[in-house]
């Protein structure tokens, strides 16, 4: 499956593509809309603070783009900032810095009184069955480097939660689009198989 | 990025060597409870303890300084040096380390999938490098097993965080192997703690650019070179 990966100079992108060829990807990097054309899969990453990111996008011309893919129906995976930059809007930094606005809901720092960044390992509390976190071992470890997280309008789209002095979305899916607040290509196997299970999943849409 | 201040432990006292080279040793200070008790007070939020006796002996030697140092601050702590039994490893873990790095006992055998099971995410496995290959047996000897190959190895094992040293810059303030770890972010899927040679505050931004979770910080920090204080205020470092 063509991935294309969209760099906006939000830092060292190798082992996010490296992680998606392992998980039987084609990933290439994209730094402009007409990059995203036959793409089976949009990778959103992302590390930094929101609103320089949101910035760099619109500069690129992806934020259109992204939302019109979206729109589409092309899978949008949105990867720690990422994930965050695919709701309406964040408070990062003070004031609301518009997101993508590809799903409903907002994103806000972590609870006051825990140690942030949450950054480390932690465990994944599935919230419904999905095909992204089938056959999980217990406890699943990811990795996670993150001060803010997102709250989403609809809960239902939480996938799975982790808990850092609160609850949060740790994996939301709406229809073709999916977070992942932890980064996939630092939580070695676990990372390595929710990847693969997405793209098996995407597969066997796109074969339907 | 997390930084971590180091000590390394020779005879109950705290020295920093060259390039792994026990013959080129500077002693710090004789109470390494009192230096791991600046470095909490001066701002570091971790410390890396390394047992150099018990590197080159092959089993712990300084439990009881590294229990004292535990007890003493309010920071975690990251301890190692002969780590290659898992007793040892739950001895250096029950002495009050947060978290228990594993050396040259981690290439072969079962020691890093058998810790990982019992202590999860407290574990942590040293990779040190000359010239590209794994040193072992505190850097004494040098293997044949070339670092990217050993690391793929320990994380298929299970080792879910890495620190990478290049021993060469080891102690001698050159700055740190930042193609070596961008070359081993790349190949594994957990985080890398980047150690050896860090000097200045760039080589601090340079490790994070690069994908470093964190930076080891020994002699600078000795001879003054970097602050605590000036470090911890840089951005997204803690």
């Amino acid at each position: 499956m063509e991935i294309a990966v969209v760099d906006y100079g939000a830092g060292n992108l190798r082992s996010v593509t490296r992680a998606l060829a392992a998980a039987g990807g084609a990933p290439r990097l994209v730094t402009g809309p007409d990059g995203l054309a036959g793409a089976g899969l949009v990778v959103v990453p992302g590390v930094g603070a929101f609103a320089p990111a949101m910035r760099r996008l619109r500069a690129a011309g992806m934020v259109e783009a992204l939302r019109a893919v979206a729109r589409a129906g092309v899978p949008v995976l949105g990867l720690c900032l990422g994930m965050q930059l695919l709701f309406d809007e964040s408070d990062e930094g003070g004031g609301a810095t518009e997101g993508l606005g590809i799903l409903r809901g907002v994103v806000r720092r972590l609870p006051a009184g825990v140690k942030v960044p949450h950054m480390g390992w932690n465990t994944l509390e599935v919230a419904r069955p999905d095909p992204v976190v089938a056959g999980l071992p217990e406890p699943a470890y990811v990795y996670f480097v993150h001060s803010y997280a997102v709250q989403p309008a609809d809960p239902a789209v939480v996938v799975a939660w982790s808990t850092h002095g609160a609850r949060f979305p740790a994996i939301v899916r709406a229809g073709t689009v999916v977070g992942f607040q932890f980064h996939p290509e630092k939580s070695s196997r676990l990372g390595a198989r929710l990847l693969a299970n997405l793209l098996a999943g995407l597969a066997a849409r796109a074969a339907r | 990025m997390i930084v971590y201040a180091a000590i390394d432990l020779r005879r109950g006292r705290a020295v920093r060597l060259r390039q792994g080279d026990f013959a080129r040793e500077d002693v710090f200070a004789d109470d390494p409870v009192a230096v791991a008790q600046r470095w909490a007070a001066e701002g570091a939020p971790w410390l890396h303890v390394v047992d150099l006796d018990g590197a080159l002996a092959g089993a712990p030697r300084h439990l009881d300084v590294i229990g004292r140092i535990c007890r003493a601050v309010a920071i975690p702590v990251q301890a190692g040096g002969g780590l290659r039994r898992l007793e040892d490893v739950e001895a250096v873990l029950a002495a009050g380390a947060a978290r228990a790095v594993l050396g040259t006992g981690a290439l072969a055998g079962p020691l890093v999938r058998e810790s990982v099971r019992r202590f999860g995410d407290r574990i942590a496995v040293a990779l040190d490098a000359r010239r590209g290959a794994v040193a072992v047996r505190g850097w004494q000897a040098v293997t044949d097993v070339p670092v990217l190959e050993a690391a793929r190895r320990v994380v298929a094992a299970g080792a879910p965080r890495l620190i990478y040293t290049d021993v060469a810059r080891d102690g001698m303030l050159v700055g740190p192997d930042l193609e070596g770890l961008v070359a081993l972010v790349r190949a594994v899927a957990v985080p890398v703690v980047l150690a050896g040679g860090v000097t200045t505050l760039d080589d601090i931004r340079a490790a994070d650019a690069a994908g470093a979770e964190g930076v080891v910080v020994g002699r600078a920090l000795y001879d003054g070179r970097l602050r605590l204080a000036d470090v911890v205020r840089l951005p997204g470092v803690r």
